[in-house]
C-alpha cells in the first residue's frame, strides 16, 4: 500500500476548468466541496444568530433586540438553519460525498447525476427558507409546533416548503449512498472490511431514507393546515396538536442520529489512525451503529413527556430511551480501549477526537436525566435541555466534523495546513464550548426557561459567563476558517498519506485524480490493521 | 454481494402468468366489495385488509418481480412496512391510553368541566365519611392546602396574607358560599373558587378524602347528602365521584381551541 | 443479446463509467427505485396514520362519513388501475423481449387507463366541490353535520390528491417512455427505464389497493 508519491499532473481539481465545469460537475468530490462551501456559509449565518442570541442574554431585559418577538425570530432562525441546513447535511453530504466512494474504492457514487440534483435541491430549499429573512421572519422555533405554527402570521409556509424541499436532498443523498455501498465496493472489500466511517454513513443513510419522508408529509400537512385548514392538527377544527408532535418527532428524533452517527464514524476512523493500533471491537462498533439507528426510531416520545402524552406512553418511551445508552456505551468503551497502550499522536484531528469523547460523554449522560420522566418534568423547556442538545450536536457533531475536516483536508486539497493555529483553534473551541454551555446546565437545573428574551436577575452571572464563552467559540471557528483558507492558498504539499492511515482513500494521490484511482484497488485486509509502527509514510514530518 | 454471481439472465414474466395474476386481482376486488356489503362487525376491517394485503403481495411478487429478484430488494421494501408499523404502534400507544375522554365526543363533556370517565372508587360510597378517608385527607391536606388554609384550617396559612377574599376558615360554621354538604364541598374542590384553583385532576377518592377531613375541622356539620345533592355533583348511583382520569389532555386541547383572548373560567 | 436491433451500441452508450458492467448498472438503478419506493411508503405512512387515528377513535363518524363517497366510482377506478398494472407488466416483458411495437402499444394502453382513472377522479372531485363536501374548514355540507366529518374529508382529499399527483407524474414518465421506445432505444440489453417506471407504476396501484377499501368501504 506504500504508493508512489504525488508525482502526477491531472487531479480532480484541475481536471477541467471554469466555474461552469464546477456547477455542472458529476464528480462526487467536487460536489462534496460545493456542499462544504454552502454549508459553511449557512453555518456562518446560523452562528451570527447564535452570537446575537447570546448577546441578548448578557443581561436581564432587552439588550440587542427591539422586542421579544425579534428575539423569538432570531432563535428560530438559529435553530432552523443549524439543524436543517448545517448539522444534518454537514458530515454526510460534505465529508461523506468526498470520502465514501473513495473508501469503497469506487470511481463515483452510484447515481452521480442525482447527486448533483440533490445539491441543487438543497440550495433551492435553503434559499426559499432563508429568503423569509427578508420578507417577514418566522417565530415558531425550529419545531413548528401546532397550533401556534398554524396561526402565526409570519411566513412560516415558506420555511416549511424550504424544509420540505431540503428533505428531498437528504433522501436522495441517502438513497445514493445505500446503493453505492451495496453495489460499488472494490474487489475484496467485504462487509467485514468496510471502514467504520462507511458503516456509520450507511446507517445514517438508512435513517434518512426511512425518516425524512415522514417529515415531508408532516410539513406538507402543516402547509395545508395553514392554507386551507384541513384540521388534522388544529384543535379548533377537531384535530389533535399532540399528534403533530408525534409526526414531527418521528423524523426529528432519528434526525439527531443522522447528525451524530456520521460523527461517530469519523471518530472511529481517526482514533485508530492516531493510536497506531487496530480498532478495538470492530464488529461491536458496527453493530452498535445499527443498534443506535434502530433504537432511534422508537424513542421519539421522550420529547413529549409534558405534552399531554399518556402516562403509559411516557413509561414506554422512557424505558426505550434508556436503551440508547447501551450501544453508545459500547462505542465509547471501544474507542478508549483502542487508545489504550497505543502510540498516540496528538495532531489536530486527534485533539478534536479527544474533545468529542469528553463533550459527547457529558452530552450523553445528561441525556439520561431527560429520559427519566420524573426529572424531565422538572427540566423540560429549561436551559438544561438547551445545554444537553448543544453538547450532543455541537460537541458531538461539530467537533467530529472538525476532526474529519483536519483529517481529510490534506487528501482533498493536496496541501497541509499550519498545525500551530489549528491546535490553538481546537483548544479555543473546546474551552469556549464548555464555558458557553456548561453554565446552561446549572441555569436549567435552577429553572431558567428557554426561549425567552428576558430572565430573572439571579441568573445574570452565569449567563454572562455563557455569553463570554460564545465569543471564544466564535474566534476559534474563525481561526479554523482562516487557517484552512491560507492552507489552500499556500500550504505545503501534504503527500499522499500524511497520517499513514490504511483506508483506501489514502492509497490514491493527493488530490485524487478525476476517477479517484489510477488502478482499481484490491482489498486484502481490514481497514485498521495498524501494527504499532510509528513510522509514517508519505512525507510531512 | 452473495447474489452477485447469480445468473445475469433477467426473468421475463410470461403473458399467461400476467393475465392469471390480473384475474386474481379482479376476483379479489370483487370479494372486497362483496364482503363490505355483509356486516361482520370488526371482522369486516380484518377481511378487507387481509384481501388488500394478498393483492399487494401478488403485485409485489409477480408484477414487480420480487419473487425472481435479489433477496436484497425484498428486504429493503419490507423495511418500509416495519417502520410504518413502528410509527403507528407507538403513536397509538399514546392515543389509546389517554383515557375515555379522548375517545368520546369531547364537546359533550367539557362545557361542564365536570365528571368525565368513570373511575372505579375504592369505596362503595366515598361520599360517606370513614376513618380511612379522613386520615388520607389529612395527608393530602398538609401537602396541598396548608399554605393557604393554615394548619388548623383557620384560613390563615402563610400565603393567605396576599389573598382577597381570604381563604375559607374551615373552623367557622357559616358563610360557606357553596354550602357545607360533602357533595357541595366536592364541587367546590373540583371546580375551584375565587383564587383557589380547581383540583379536578385529583382522583375522586382523593377529593372525597379531602372533603371529609375538612369537615372534621369545623363544628359538627349535620347536613348530609340526599340523592338529589349527589346527582347535582355528578355523583350518580352508578358513577362514584369519578375522577377526570385523562381530562388534562382534553381540557388542554379544548382550551387550545378557544378563541384567543377569551378569559378562562378561573 | 444477438437479435436485438443495435443492442451493442446501446450497451456501450448506457453503461456509465463507474459501473463495471451494464448489468451492474441495471441492478443499481433497480435497487435505487426500490429504496425510493420505501420513502414513498413512509410518505404515505403519515397519511395512513392520520386515517387510522380517525378510524380507531371515531368509528361511528367514519361509518357515516364514508357514505359521502361513491364506492362504485372507487371500484371502477380499482379495476382501471389493476388493468393498467397488467399492461405495464406486459410492456416490461415486451421490452425484455425487444418487441418494439408491443412496448409502445402496451405503454399507450397504460397511459389511457391512467387517463381514465383521472377522469373518474375528476367527476368525483367535481361532485364534491359542487356539494361543498370539502376538507376541514371548507366543509359546508348541510346533510351531514356530525363532528369530525370534515377531518375524514381532509384525509380523503389529501390521500387521493397526493395519489392522483403520483398518477399524473407517472403519466408524464410513461409518455416519455413511449417517445423513447419509438426511437428504438429499448431492447433486451437495455430496458432499465421501462423496468423502474414499471416498479413505480405498480406501487401507485399498490397504494390504491389499500386506499379503496379504507376510504370507500368502511363498515
Amino acid at each position: 500500500m506504500a504508493h508512489t508519491s504525488s508525482a502526477h499532473g491531472s487531479n480532480y481539481l484541475n481536471h477541467s476548468h471554469g466555474i461552469k465545469s464546477w456547477l455542472t460537475t458529476l464528480d462526487h468530490k467536487r460536489i462534496g466541496l460545493m456542499y462544504f462551501v454552502v454549508i459553511m456559509m449557512m453555518f456562518l449565518l446560523g452562528g451570527i444568530f447564535a452570537l446575537l442570541v447570546r448577546w441578548e442574554l448578557f443581561a436581564p431585559g432587552l439588550q440587542f433586540f427591539s422586542s421579544p418577538d425579534k428575539y423569538n425570530q432570531a432563535f428560530t432562525y438559529h435553530g432552523a438553519i443549524m439543524v436543517f441546513m448545517v448539522v444534518i447535511p454537514l458530515i454526510p453530504a460534505a465529508i461523506g460525498n468526498c470520502v465514501l466512494p473513495m473508501q469503497l474504492g469506487a470511481k463515483d457514487v452510484a447515481f452521480p447525476r442525482w447527486n448533483l440534483i440533490s445539491y441543487y435541491v438543497y440550495i433551492l430549499g435553503a434559499t426559499i427558507a432563508a429568503a423569509t429573512l427578508f420578507i417577514n421572519q418566522v417565530d415558531t422555533g425550529w419545531t413548528f409546533y401546532a397550533p401556534y405554527s398554524i396561526r402565526t402570521g409570519t411566513s412560516t409556509t415558506l420555511v416549511l416548503l424550504g424544509a420540505f424541499i431540503m428533505g428531498f436532498s437528504s433522501i436522495l443523498t441517502g438513497l445514493n449512498f445505500i446503493v453505492t455501498v451495496h453495489k460499488l465496493r472494490a474487489p475484496g472489500l467485504t462487509w467485514d472490511r468496510l471502514p467504520l466511517f462507511i458503516w456509520a454513513v450507511y446507517a445514517t443513510s438508512i435513517i434518512q431514507v426511512l425518516a425524512t419522508p415522514v417529515l415531508a408529509i408532516t410539513l406538507l400537512l402543516l402547509v395545508l393546515e395553514r392554507t386551507i385548514g384541513i384540521g388534522i392538527f388544529d384543535p379548533k377544527l377537531g384535530g389533535d396538536p399532540v399528534l403533530f408532535q408525534h409526526f414531527f418527532w418521528f423524523y426529528s428524533h432519528p434526525a439527531v442520529y443522522i447528525m451524530v452517527l456520521p460523527a461517530m464514524g469519523v471518530i472511529s476512523d481517526v482514533i485508530p489512525a492516531f493510536s497506531r493500533k487496530p480498532i478495538f471491537g470492530y464488529k461491536a462498533i458496527a453493530a452498535a451503529t445499527f443498534g443506535i439507528a434502530l433504537v432511534a426510531f422508537v424513542v421519539w416520545g421522550h420529547h413529549m413527556f409534558v405534552s399531554g402524552q399518556s402516562e403509559f406512553a411516557n413509561f414506554v418511551f422512557s424505558f426505550l430511551t434508556m436503551l440508547v445508552a447501551v450501544p453508545t456505551g459500547v462505542k465509547v468503551f471501544s474507542w478508549i480501549a483502542t487508545m489504550y497502550k497505543g502510540s498516540l499522536r496528538l495532531d489536530t484531528p486527534m485533539l478534536y477526537a479527544f474533545g468529542f469523547l469528553f463533550v459527547f460523554t457529558i452530552g450523553g449522560l445528561t441525556g439520561v436525566f431527560l429520559a427519566v420522566v420524573s426529572t424531565d418534568v422538572h427540566l423540560t423547556a429549561t436551559y438544561f435541555v438547551v445545554a444537553h442538545f448543544h453538547y450532543v450536536m455541537v460537541g458531538g457533531t461539530l467537533l467530529a466534523f472538525l476532526a474529519g475536516l483536519h483529517y481529510w483536508f490534506p487528501k482533498f486539497s493536496g496541501k497541509m495546513y499550519n498545525e500551530g493555529p489549528a491546535r490553538l483553534a481546537s483548544w479555543l473551541i473546546m474551552i469556549g464550548f464548555n464555558v458557553t454551555f456548561f453554565p446552561q446546565f446549572i441555569l436549567g437545573a435552577l429553572g431558567m426557561p428557554r426561549r425567552y428574551a428576558d430572565y430573572l436577575p439571579q441568573f445574570t452571572s452565569l449567563n454572562q459567563v455563557s455569553t463570554v464563552g460564545s465569543w471564544f467559540l466564535g474566534v476559534g471557528f474563525l481561526i479554523v476558517l482562516v487557517n484552512i483558507i491560507l492552507a489552500i492558498r499556500n500550504g505545503k504539499p501534504a503527500g499522499d498519506n500524511p497520517w499513514g492511515a490504511l483506508t483506501l482513500e489514502w492509497q490514491a494521490p493527493s488530490p485524487p485524480p478525476h476517477e479517484n484511482f489510477f488502478h482499481e484497488p484490491v482489498v486484502t485486509e481490514g481497514p485498521y490493521e495498524y501494527r504499532g509502527e510509528k513510522a509514517l509514510m508519505g512525507g510531512n514530518a | 454481494m452473495s447474489d452477485q454471481h447469480q445468473n445475469h439472465q433477467h426473468h421475463i414474466l410470461s403473458n399467461s402468468m400476467a393475465f392469471r395474476i390480473f384475474g386474481a386481482l379482479i376476483v379479489l376486488t370483487v370479494v372486497t366489495v362483496g364482503v363490505a356489503q355483509i356486516d361482520l362487525g370488526a371482522l369486516n376491517f380484518t377481511v378487507a385488509m387481509l384481501v388488500a394485503s394478498v393483492k399487494a403481495s401478488l403485485v409485489c411478487m409477480f408484477f414487480m418481480g420480487l419473487k425472481y429478484d435479489h433477496k436484497e430488494n425484498t428486504v429493503i421494501f419490507s423495511t418500509s412496512v416495519i417502520f410504518m408499523a413502528i410509527f403507528m404502534i407507538l403513536t397509538f400507544g399514546d392515543l389509546l391510553t389517554r383515557g375515555d375522554v379522548y375517545v368520546k365526543d369531547l364537546s359533550k363533556i367539557i362545557p361542564d368541566g365536570a365528571v368525565a370517565a368513570s373511575n372505579q372508587s375504592k369505596y362503595e360510597k366515598p361520599w360517606v365519611s370513614n376513618d380511612e378517608l379522613v386520615s388520607a385527607g389529612k395527608t393530602l391536606y398538609t401537602s396541598a392546602c396548608v399554605t393557604c388554609h393554615g394548619a388548623e384550617g383557620q384560613g390563615n396559612g402563610p400565603a393567605a396574607a396576599g389573598l382577597n377574599p381570604k381563604p375559607r376558615n374551615f373552623t367557622a360554621g357559616e358563610g360557606w358560599k357553596n354550602g357545607r354538604k360533602p357533595s357541595q364541598i366536592f364541587v367546590t374542590l373540583t371546580k375551584g373558587l375565587n383564587a383557589m384553583p380547581a383540583f379536578g385532576t385529583l382522583s375522586g377518592d382523593d377529593r372525597w378524602a379531602l372533603v371529609h377531613y375538612v369537615r372534621t375541622l369545623g363544628p359538627h356539620a349535620g347536613e348530609v347528602d340526599g340523592a338529589e345533592d349527589l346527582a347535582k355533583a355528578g355523583v350518580g348511583a352508578g358513577g362514584a365521584g369519578a375522577a377526570e382520569k385523562s381530562i388534562p389532555v382534553g381540557v388542554a386541547i379544548d382550551l387550545l381551541s378557544e378563541p384567543a383572548g377569551k378569559p378562562s373560567e378561573n | 443479446m444477438a437479435h436485438s436491433t443495435g443492442s451493442v451500441t446501446h450497451l456501450e452508450r448506457h453503461h456509465a463509467h463507474h459501473f463495471k458492467t451494464a448489468h451492474e448498472e441495471f441492478e443499481a438503478c433497480k435497487q435505487g427505485m426500490w429504496i425510493f419506493l420505501v420513502t414513498e411508503v413512509l410518505f404515505f405512512a403519515g397519511m395512513f396514520m392520520a386515517y387510522a387515528v380517525l378510524r380507531v377513535l371515531y368509528p361511528d363518524m367514519m361509518k357515516a362519513a364514508h357514505q359521502l363517497l361513491d364506492w362504485k366510482k372507487g371500484a371502477l377506478n380499482t379495476v382501471i388501475l389493476i388493468t393498467s398494472s397488467l399492461t405495464m407488466a406486459l410492456a416490461v416483458s415486451a421490452a425484455q423481449r425487444g418487441e418494439k411495437q408491443k412496448i409502445i402499444r402496451y405503454l399507450w394502453m397504460t397511459l389511457i387507463c391512467a387517463g381514465g382513472f383521472m377522469v373518474v377522479k375528476y367527476f368525483e372531485y367535481a361532485h364534491k366541490i359542487h356539494e361543498h363536501i370539502l376538507p376541514g374548514a371548507l366543509y359546508q355540507y348541510k346533510e351531514l353535520t356530525m363532528a369530525k366529518v370534515p377531518l375524514f374529508l381532509s384525509v380523503y382529499f389529501v390521500m387521493t390528491g397526493i395519489h392522483g399527483l403520483h398518477v399524473l407524474i407517472g403519466m408524464g414518465v410513461i409518455y416519455w417512455l413511449i417517445r423513447r421506445a419509438s426511437r428504438n432505444e429499448f431492447g433486451p440489453s437495455y430496458f432499465t427505464p421501462v423496468e423502474i417506471t414499471g416498479l413505480y407504476w405498480h406501487f401507485v396501484d399498490l397504494v390504491w389497493i389499500y386506499l379503496f377499501p379504507l376510504l370507500y368501504l368502511v363498515s
